[in-house]
């Protein structure tokens, strides 16, 4: 049960981290490939705090969300000039060096040793430790991303992100301001990845830079691809389903020497399968090409 | 001090640019990032490691000439299938079906992550090595110190870059390949068939990543991640020297190799990577063409 109830919110984490980049390379049309750099600056940020300043968790989440999207604007700056593949290769790069100063920053970060003992949220001085809280805990701010991330979407200036994927020159025509529009967006995925860092940081309460690779944000892209771009359910499916589905590898007994290559294989044959076959997803309408 | 960092970037710099010809080469004629170029260079070193093992668990401690010959063989031409297998099951029908340079880069991640993550699978997570004897002193030189390997490195890279380059420039083929390379349609018209164009750049690009492959095997050990840092660099040194330009591909890898090299003087080794990107983002966001490629509608917006 503990280990189920883990499981969901491990795929709660997921889910804002998919939401969130849903609204960047679904909605936008922006390949970002760079996701898990925006929730290892979130999830460093607010340890470093609560660990070295004491600073409240709740406190820490916010201002690692905000650090992720100050982060954001740096990422924003090369999707304003680079389009396509080459864009995604700038975003792929960030993600690298996110990484790599996690794991080269020996005196602040630790480096490859790693944050142990992150503390956990509180209430009103009530230490919060059994997994269902965390449980509530991420299932708000799940709950925040997506009604956020719906409103955007669904509102005149989702239409506006849309239009930018569809045609860019078509929209600058109409006075749009593209630009602008592709900064905030990187800006509120940013932040949202950031939130779940720390999430995820104060929840585990241990924190390495292996947590934060490229593949990680593979990981990620897949879950939307999954789901289907342009389609807020589907993100919420393709995390759930894909932080799901290799747990069941655990059922047969499987080493994780075995386990662990054989769950990538199985992320890398998707994505593949996906591309070729069904590139709109499980849930999605929207066929990108 | 000086002399060996330039020796050591050099050397970097001969295999970044072997693997960055190879996916020139490619690049030139399907025109997205093929990544999984990386993982058929992991494969070649795997492949020939396999056939020496087999040789010392067959004859004994030693391998002879012959045997390094067939290893280094087998190496190379299973890259070469690899790379034209995957093509094919791939790239293909994405081709057919117009797909998106996305779209392309995308798939090819995914055949990276199955097939690096199929040979941890088979051989495990751990380094392995391919070298038999004890390692053999290197020379030294203006005060540095460079093997016999490294020296085999340096001159097996740039004969092949030099054939290269003539079998562009002054081949049947290898004009074809530069037609196909400039004008896809009019080289169709022209009685050219794209698909066996296609064919060959993956060939020749994927061999070429094999001998990378082997040649880093002597050098240092081997893991199955090795090619995810191999296809990074090769990709900045092919962007950095202007991208789908072969000269270009060669001058990028050994400027990275050096700059790489260099600018470790004074910092610790584990910011090499953080110094090929940062050159990477700058050169995207100021010089998206690269030192000699030719700015072209696709890179200027």
């Amino acid at each position: 049960m503990e280990y189920l109830l883990h499981i969901l919110v491990i795929a709660g984490i997921y889910i804002i981290l998919t939401v969130s980049l849903n609204l960047i390379i679904g909605f936008t049309g922006l390949p970002a490939l760079g996701h898990a750099a925006f929730s290892c600056i979130g999830a460093y940020t607010s340890s470093l705090l609560a660990l070295n300043l004491g600073l409240s968790p709740w406190v820490g989440l916010f201002i690692g969300g905000c650090l992720a999207a100050v982060s954001g604007i740096v990422v924003g700056y090369p999707a304003v000039r680079l389009k396509g593949d080459y864009l995604a290769l700038a975003t792929f790069g960030l993600g690298v060096i996110v990484y790599s100063i996690a794991k080269n920053w020996v005196s602040l970060t630790r480096g490859p040793m790693g944050l142990p003992g992150i503390p956990g949220f509180s209430v009103f001085g009530y230490q919060l430790s059994e997994i269902w809280h965390y449980l509530i805990i991420v299932a708000f701010f799940d709950f925040v991303t997506v009604f956020v991330i719906n409103r955007i979407v669904n509102s005149p200036f989702g239409r506006v992100l849309r239009s930018i994927r569809e045609d860019e020159v078509a929209s600058l025509a109409l006075g749009k301001d593209t630009n602008r529009h592709k900064l905030i967006v990187f800006i509120v995925g940013a932040f949202f990845a950031g939130i779940a860092g720390g999430l995820y940081a104060h929840y585990i309460t241990f924190i390495d830079p292996s947590s934060f690779t490229v593949m990680e944000s593979i990981v990620i892209l897949l879950m939307v691809i999954f789901g289907g771009m342009e389609s807020i359910e589907g993100s919420i499916v393709g995390a759930v389903v894909l932080v799901v589905l290799p747990e069941m590898l655990r059922f047969f007994g499987m080493p994780s020497s075995i386990a662990a290559p054989l769950r990538q294989m199985i992320y890398g044959l998707l994505l593949v399968v996906l591309i070729i076959k069904r590139p709109q997803g499980v849930m999605g309408t929207y066929r990108w090409r | 001090m000086l002399w060996q960092l330039i020796i050591n970037g050099a050397i970097a710099g001969s295999i970044y640019a072997l693997i960055a010809l190879g996916f020139t080469i490619i690049y030139r004629t399907v025109k997205f990032f093929h990544l999984a170029h990386g993982v058929v260079y992991t494969a070649g070193a795997y492949l020939a490691y396999t056939v020496v093992r087999y040789q010392l668990s067959v004859a004994g401690d030693q391998v002879s000439v012959l045997g390094w010959m067939i290893a280094i063989f087998v190496g190379i031409f299973g890259s070469t299938i690899l790379g034209v297998l995957i093509d094919r099951l791939v790239y293909y029908p994405l081709r057919k079906r117009n797909a998106s340079n996305l779209i392309f880069l995308l798939a090819s991640f995914g055949v990276f992550i199955f097939i690096q993550n199929l040979i941890q699978l088979i051989y495990g997570a751990q380094i392995l090595t391919i070298r038999t004897g004890p390692v053999k002193e290197g020379r030294h030189f203006f005060g540095a110190v460079i093997t016999d390997v490294q020296i085999l490195i340096l001159v097996v890279s740039v004969v092949l870059m030099v054939l290269l380059w003539v079998f562009i420039q002054k081949t049947k083929l290898g004009k074809a390949m530069r037609a196909v390379s400039d004008d896809p349609v009019a080289a169709n018209v022209v009685g050219i068939n794209p698909e066996k164009i296609i064919f060959i750049s993956f060939a020749i690009g994927s061999a070429l990543a094999g001998v990378a492959g082997i040649l880093i095997s002597f050098e240092t050990n081997i893991e199955p991640t090795m090619g995810f840092n191999a296809i990074l660099k090769g990709i900045i040194a092919s962007i950095v020297g202007g991208i789908g330009s072969i000269p270009g591909a060669v001058l990028g890898g050994f400027f990275l190799g050096l700059v790489e090299n260099l600018g470790i003087w004074g910092i610790q080794a584990g910011w090499k990577d953080t110094i090929a990107f940062v050159i990477l983002i700058i050169f995207l966001l100021l010089r998206p063409w690269g030192l000699l490629g030719t700015r072209t509608e696709r890179e200027t917006i």
